[in-house]
């Protein structure tokens, strides 16, 4: 009899509880969407370089960014033909993902931006920063974007990187190397097939 | 879906991003467990058990069940009632069929539904997307690098207790504080070891 | 026995204040029975994160003892873990999808964090210690006490290690422009030491005080 009590009591209290939690789902669910969907567009419009009040990121986005689907990425294509794309690899102590945008000539950057990451902060932390990656604009990726000691950069293709956070510098470099020429030569393929 | 390597992911979890020394996860028990080596040694072996053992029960759980359910907003309440129902389930075998366990490990046991790394090992489970292989080896390594921490420390402790001289402020929970600092910084020597994806 | 006199009702002797201030200093959770360690170490590392934290354990304990005392006659016995399991486990998740909705930043820094405040071992020691076996308006209060005693516990180590390591405070700039990080601060190691610190000061105080 006791047994059953304790069941009945779990199974009750399991109700009740899931119950009133799917009420809350309900209320907060197309919020948290939204938020999701906001976040990922108002990084492409940052990538793109493309400028909103924060409030119309998605009237803008939807205005100015036009989408092309390649099967396994999306790309984000804005007026002047640059075109954005999600990315995401290893960093030193966690996953790096951002938003990194090419110029029409597929062969230089317009502007990376970085989502997430886990690298420390203060020193690796900072290749989320504004300061960092402005340094991106207009650098080319081909053969390879290499990263130089700190102030050593010079050529077309190389950037600095950050002094004492090597390890975070190296993981970056590895991953934008991979995926900037990957999705520049998806997207050729996608222009050329149209 | 993430592509990181099993064995990548039980090394790493052990070393680069140990839960104890890098998250600061499972902390409550550290404090108060590292007091003695033995005592260390019973709860890491009763840790490693429990972590796998419901990580491997939780995953199909969420992602097998919840998921195509679309119930994900209950997900918190399945695995904490999983994780004290296994424990209780442990409890009652060791008990029936391994009395010796019983006092090597068996007092820890009913701490452990507590104990935020076995909640943790679920979260992070689901929040990076591990597939089964990937959890069992992640639940695996997590549980040892926690092991690992509190056997150290309270081997650390145990020699301290005989030949430093500590404040009286400080003793207990102050100083393991400071071993824990210590520590946690001489693990971040191991970084750079293995890429984490 | 003490010598007849009218003895003041001052509101100090009143339960309901008992309560409220035991939270705060004499049981204060951290510092006495070194409880909920893992958000007090894991995300102090700015002042915004460690506010947000504190309310929504604050939250999670007044409502879970609420609960827990309405319900003590009705739970039985041996399902008491698993009764207060559930019933914080329901307001961590609606703390959990708040932050998600309305303040996604601080959901993002806070990740899992906010999931293992479930497991956080002030809520479950105050319902076994106090809600249990009190009225529901006592063990609110004495939650609430507990609550803010944590809150303040985590204010003072994100003011410490946001100033120090980041230079910033609520993500405003305080320290001069010359001002070196002591990155150290910002990750596990600074936040041992700060914790080591503060309870080796803390402790003092209070032996000098009972003293």
């Amino acid at each position: 009899m006791k047994a059953l009590k304790i069941i009945l009591f779990v199974l009750v209290m399991g109700t009740v509880s899931s119950v009133m939690l799917v009420g809350v789902n309900s209320f907060t669910q197309p919020l948290i969407f939204k938020n999701e969907e906001v976040k990922l567009k108002s990084a492409v419009l940052g990538a793109l370089e493309i400028t909103y009040e924060t409030g119309s990121a998605l009237a803008i986005f939807n205005d100015k960014v036009r989408v092309l689907d390649a099967g396994k990425t999306e790309f984000f294509i804005s007026r002047d033909g640059a075109a954005a794309f999600e990315f995401y690899g290893p960093g030193l102590w966690g996953p790096i993902s951002g938003v990194a945008s090419i110029n029409p000539d597929l062969k230089s950057i317009k502007a990376i931006k970085i989502v997430s990451q886990e690298e420390t902060p203060g020193l690796g932390g900072r290749i989320a920063e504004h300061g960092f990656l402005k340094q991106f604009r207009g650098k080319e990726f081909f053969p390879r974007l290499v990263f130089m000691p700190e102030g050593k950069s010079s050529a077309v293709n190389e950037v600095d990187a950050i002094t004492g956070a090597t390890g975070s510098s190296r993981a970056l470099e590895r991953l934008l190397n991979s995926v900037l020429q990957k999705n520049a030569g998806i997207l050729k393929e996608q222009l050329n097939n149209r | 879906m993430n592509a990181t390597n099993p064995l990548i992911l039980l090394v790493a979890a052990i070393f680069t991003h140990n839960i104890a020394l890098v998250y600061i996860l499972g902390m409550c028990p550290f404090i108060v467990i590292s007091r003695n080596f033995k005592t260390a040694l019973g709860m890491g072996v009763a840790i490693i058990f429990v972590v796998t053992l419901t990580a491997i029960i939780i995953w199909p759980i969420y992602w097998l069940i919840l998921v195509p359910a679309k119930a994900e907003i209950i997900s918190y309440l399945i695995f904490i009632i999983v994780i004290a129902a296994t424990v209780q389930l442990l409890e009652m075998l060791i008990e029936k069929f391994f009395p010796p366990l019983q006092s090597s490990f068996g007092i820890f046991l009913p701490l452990i539904t507590v104990n935020c790394i076995v909640l943790a090992v679920c979260l992070f489970m689901v929040l990076r997307k591990y597939d089964f292989i990937q959890t069992v080896f992640y639940s695996l390594g997590t549980s040892a690098g926690w092991a690992l921490a509190i056997i150290i420390m309270a081997a650390i402790k145990e020699k301290m207790m005989l030949i430093s001289d500590v404040p009286k402020g400080l003793r207990g929970a102050g100083i393991t504080m400071i071993i824990a600092g210590l520590l946690a910084f001489a693990f971040m020597g191991f970084a750079g070891m293995i890429t984490l994806q | 026995m003490s010598p007849k006199k009218t003895v003041k009702r001052s509101f100090r002797n009143a339960k309901w204040f008992k309560a409220l201030i035991a939270g705060l200093w004499q049981d204060n959770p951290t510092f006495c029975m070194v409880l909920g360690l893992c958000s007090m170490l894991a995300i102090t590392n700015r002042m915004d994160n460690a506010i947000a934290m504190g309310l929504g354990v604050t939250f999670c304990i007044v409502f879970s003892s609420l609960l827990v005392s309405l319900f003590r006659n009705v739970i039985p016995s041996r399902v008491r873990m698993l009764a207060y399991m559930v019933i914080i486990a329901t307001f961590v998740i609606c703390v959990d999808r708040f932050l998600k909705a309305y303040f996604p930043p601080i959901s993002e820094e806070l990740g899992p964090y906010v999931g293992l405040i479930i497991t956080n071992c002030i809520i479950m020691g105050r319902a076994e210690a106090y809600a249990i076996k009190n009225g529901p308006l006592l063990s609110a209060l004495d939650g609430l006490g507990c609550g803010i005693g944590y809150t303040f516990m985590l204010i003072l180590m994100a003011f410490v290690r946001e100033t120090i390591g980041f230079g910033t405070l609520l993500g405003y700039r305080v320290m001069p422009g010359s001002w070196v990080n002591w990155v150290v601060m910002t990750i596990a190691p600074g936040a041992f030491f700060l914790l080591g610190v503060y309870l080796w000061i803390f402790r003092t105080i209070a032996k000098k005080t009972e003293a």
